[in-house]
């Protein structure tokens, strides 16, 4: 019998594409872990957020990066925060990781292969996700570091702006091609 | 339509889910001798004012959060936001 060997490829392909004023790229090999903080360890659960990355929890609607800018914490809800960061750093898992790092305070889960990540940057991009994204963009309004979940073209996303003019935007791996279809589709219509 | 969530600001009205009647957080003690009435209450009956209107509505496509909307049913002018945990808490809820 032949000898398989399984290669596991990103969700797009490493897509990358350049528009006039507007770049689209798949960021892959990005570690998701979620976590959730129990009902009444707010107080713990920011000592813990404190000691593993040297930064406070953010509030709701903002992100934070950790001290050595490894890890990028985004609090999405009251109780629920995701640590992002590139899936390479770590070879036992992300989730043991994290919880390790977190020392047990909150329920951890891993969602590394349930979200796809696009990078949207470029003087342009603010415009490319005007008709796409419900949400109030302008820089005073939605500011560096600022995430929030939210849906575009029906599809659930979770939108951070990483500086000036870049936008990561995370939604299900399951249906990567749809929403890259949805993006570029709001590129060429606001072109 | 659009929703001034308290944590998040204003949020347009497809990210929520609408549930109904804000009434459903107060269920009923089911150790209370007429229960069975007061479920069947819970469970079927509505006001269905024409005007202010408290309601819940739960942001699915957002943080997940429940909220307590008041909302006028004629004009669909929302007066006020809460988060239903909050409201909870204040009718004695412990958590």
């Amino acid at each position: 019998m032949a000898d398989f060997t399984l290669t596991a490829e990103p969700f797009l392909g490493r897509f990358e594409q350049h528009y006039d004023d507007v770049k689209l790229r798949e960021i892959y090999d990005v570690a998701v872990v979620s976590a959730a903080i129990p009902l009444r360890k707010l107080t713990a659960a920011k000592k813990a957020v404190r000691a593993a990355f040297g930064v406070d929890l953010p509030e709701v609607g903002l992100s934070a990066l950790s001290q050595d800018s490894a890890m990028r914490i985004l609090r999405l809800g009251t109780d629920q925060a995701f640590v992002v960061f590139p899936r390479a750093q770590q070879d036992t898992g992300a989730e043991p990781h994290i919880a390790d790092l977190l020392g047990g305070v909150f329920y951890t889960t891993d969602q590394s292969d349930v979200w796809v990540t696009l990078e949207l940057s470029g003087a342009g991009a603010r415009r490319a996700l005007e008709r796409i994204c419900p949400l109030n963009l302008a820089p005073d309004a939605f500011g560096i570091g600022a995430v929030a979940r939210t849906s575009m073209e029906h599809l659930g996303t979770v939108i951070i702006r990483t500086c000036d003019d870049s936008f990561l935007l995370m939604s299900a791996s399951s249906s990567a091609h749809s929403f890259l279809h949805a993006i570029e589709t709001s590129i060429a219509n606001t072109a | 339509m659009i929703i001034n969530h308290p944590l998040l600001g204003p949020r347009d009205a497809a990210e929520f889910v609408y549930l109904g009647d804000a009434a459903l957080i107060d269920r009923p003690d089911p150790e209370a001798e007429n229960a069975d009435e007061k479920f069947y209450e819970y469970g079927y009956l509505r006001d269905n004012p024409a005007g202010e209107h408290q309601e819940l509505w739960y942001h699915e496509q957002g943080d997940r959060s429940w909220l307590v909307v008041t909302r006028d049913t004629l004009t669909h002018e929302i007066t006020s936001v809460k988060l239903a945990r909050d409201e909870a808490k204040k009718r004695g809820r412990d958590k």
